[in-house]
């Protein structure tokens, strides 16, 4: 679903992405995982096109986009919750996905209240994402992790085929990172999933594959069994986060 | 108040404002009134159009002259070269002129944003207004053009000054329902969306480029209407028309008003004139009366008029 080759993103002098190559499959849910300040938030900005790459090129169902728009890259399907929240802080929770769920019939129908239907999709997506009941509420007055639910509802409102997921679970409690993860777990499998993740009960619980980001290069990529088990990423990463596990 | 008292409402607001001429006739400052209501409703448009991009795209334009001034001037020099005082085709040749103006420079400014935004609006209006002020075969240069003729419909003379002022406040009433059902319709959704995140519009899957250039040429075909009815009205077009102070006081009109709603460049309209045309004959310091009213709604009440409404209805309704 995802294919990237050779991808190149340098900052000035420095390489954030130093020939990244990486595929994934239809419906798989990968993670990549890795240090900070090891490419992974400069790879999703690259794959949604809000950073043009350097070198190398990505397609998405095997159609090359490398040089496409981010509006045009969600209109093929790719869909993005992002790392810190991009909401639209004093539209109701109800108008947040309303926009995403409009994204398809697009901007240009005036003159006509929006359709009952799209209300009725968002109401339905956010009672998915455990937010019945606060269809009303500004973004704003939301609670972290009800904001981090609602950016997950906007991004499900896309009906993409390949969600990005940028540490859905940061700053969020061990009950709401339970429930966010139980949520992801049951999204349907047809979905790609690519998802960043600090914490890596949520990575093996979620995950099909992990892909090891080091230094803007993937050092490892296998099932999560082969990742556990490998010298290297326990050297560069593992060792840290799971020695108790 | 239900829904259909708040139309019968509104419809009887409607109607006794176009009528206004008439059921004032026996005052014996009609006649000034009715001129100083027309001007009035004529910046009312205008404001309405910029408020489009200040208030409802988040779009803050210091150039918004530049289609008032242009829809001005083709009004009156379609009436003068075709020699016709048609409305049909004078208020079509404003509306062709401001929507070119606003495609060329709202193609130039749309990537632009805040401050940047404000200064590149400015200086490209700044060309249209020196282009008015130097091109004298066409425009009649610093004296401005003289002599437009008033509008006739459907061979209908509206020449008179109460026929003048129900054209302008019939258009008035016209481009207030267009704006209000564009503004809560899908596209006056998505400029939300624009004004509050539009990053996250992209990643939508919103082209928000063209979202906000197509928000650029409405707001400029409107203020050309304004600027046509004000050629119409004043039969008069100065390149002051076109130039900073009008972009200034529509600004400074939806400002107190309120932006990003329908009632307060409208109020915000009133308030300005009001001290421009009205207190001006009072008092011999209007102009300082209108800089401290700006001052105190900027420093005290950002969001105009409609906010202190807003505000106060809150707390009466409140326990």
């Amino acid at each position: 679903m995802i294919e990237v080759r050779e991808l190149r993103r340098s900052f000035g002098g420095v390489k954030a992405l130093d020939g990244v190559t990486l595929t994934v499959g239809d419906g798989e849910r990968r993670a990549v995982i890795g240090p900070n300040g090891a490419g992974k938030t400069t790879l999703f900005n690259v794959l949604t096109g809000e950073l043009p790459p350097t070198g190398g090129d990505v397609r998405l169902a095997g159609a090359e986009i490398t040089r496409l728009r981010p509006w045009q890259r969600a209109r093929l399907g790719l869909a993005r919750v992002y790392q810190r929240t991009e909401l639209f802080a004093p539209l109701s929770a109800r108008e947040n996905v309303a926009l995403a769920v409009a994204a398809r019939a697009g901007p240009y129908r005036a003159f006509r209240a929006p359709p009952r239907s799209e209300y009725a999709a968002a109401d339905a997506l956010l009672e998915r994402v455990g937010l019945a009941g606060r269809e009303n509420a500004a973004a704003r007055i939301l609670s972290h992790g009800e904001r981090r639910q609602l950016e997950l509802a906007v991004a499900l409102a896309q009906r993409p085929r390949v969600l990005l997921l940028d540490e859905p679970t940061a700053g969020m409690s061990p009950a709401e990172t339970a429930r966010i993860t139980e949520l992801i777990s049951g999204l349907d499998r047809a979905l790609t999933i690519l998802i960043v993740e600090h914490d890596m009960d949520v990575v093996f619980r979620l995950a099909d594959r992990v892909s090891v980001l080091h230094e803007g290069r993937v050092i490892a990529d296998g099932t999560v069994s082969e990742i556990r088990g490998d010298v290297r990423v326990h050297d560069v990463y593992l060792g840290k986060a799971v020695s108790v596990a | 108040m239900t829904r259909a008292a708040r139309w019968v409402a509104l419809a009887a607001v409607a109607v006794g404002l176009v009528t206004f001429p008439y059921w004032s006739a026996a005052w014996e400052t009609s006649r000034f009134a009715t001129t100083v209501l027309r001007d009035m409703l004529v910046f009312a448009i205008f404001a309405l159009s910029l408020d489009i991009l200040v208030g409802h795209a988040g779009m803050p334009s210091l150039g918004h002259a530049a289609f008032f001034g242009g829809g001005a001037y083709a009004a009156g020099i379609a009436s003068q070269r075709l020699g016709t005082d048609q409305l049909p085709i004078t208020l079509a040749a404003a509306v062709l002129v401001a929507a070119l103006l606003a495609l060329v420079i709202g193609l130039l400014v749309v990537r632009s944003e805040g401050i940047f935004l404000l200064m590149l609006t400015l200086a490209l209006a700044q060309i249209v207004f020196a282009i008015a002020f130097q091109w004298t075969a066409v425009t009649g240069g610093s004296n401005g053009l003289a002599g437009v003729s008033r509008p006739t419909l459907f061979g209908i003379d509206l020449s008179a000054p109460d026929r003048m002022y129900v054209l302008v406040a019939a258009t008035f009433l016209v481009v207030s329902l267009l704006i209000w059902s564009l503004m809560r319709s899908p596209y006056g959704r998505a400029l939300t969306g624009v004004r509050e995140n539009e990053r996250r519009m992209r990643a939508l899957g919103y082209d928000t480029t063209r979202l906000k250039l197509s928000a650029f040429v409405v707001a400029g075909m409107i203020a050309g209407v304004a600027g046509a009815l004000s050629a119409y009205s004043q039969r008069f077009v100065s390149p002051g028309d076109a130039g900073i102070g009008t972009s200034v006081q529509a600004f400074v009109m939806v400002l107190i008003g309120g932006a990003g709603t329908i009632l307060g460049p409208v109020l915000g309209a009133g308030v300005v004139m009001y001290i421009q045309r009205v207190l001006s004959s009072a008092i011999p310091v209007s102009e300082t009366v209108l800089g401290l009213v700006f001052i105190g709604f900027v420093l005290l009440a950002r969001q105009g008029i409609v906010g202190l409404g807003r505000a106060a209805y809150a707390r009466v309704r409140a326990p």
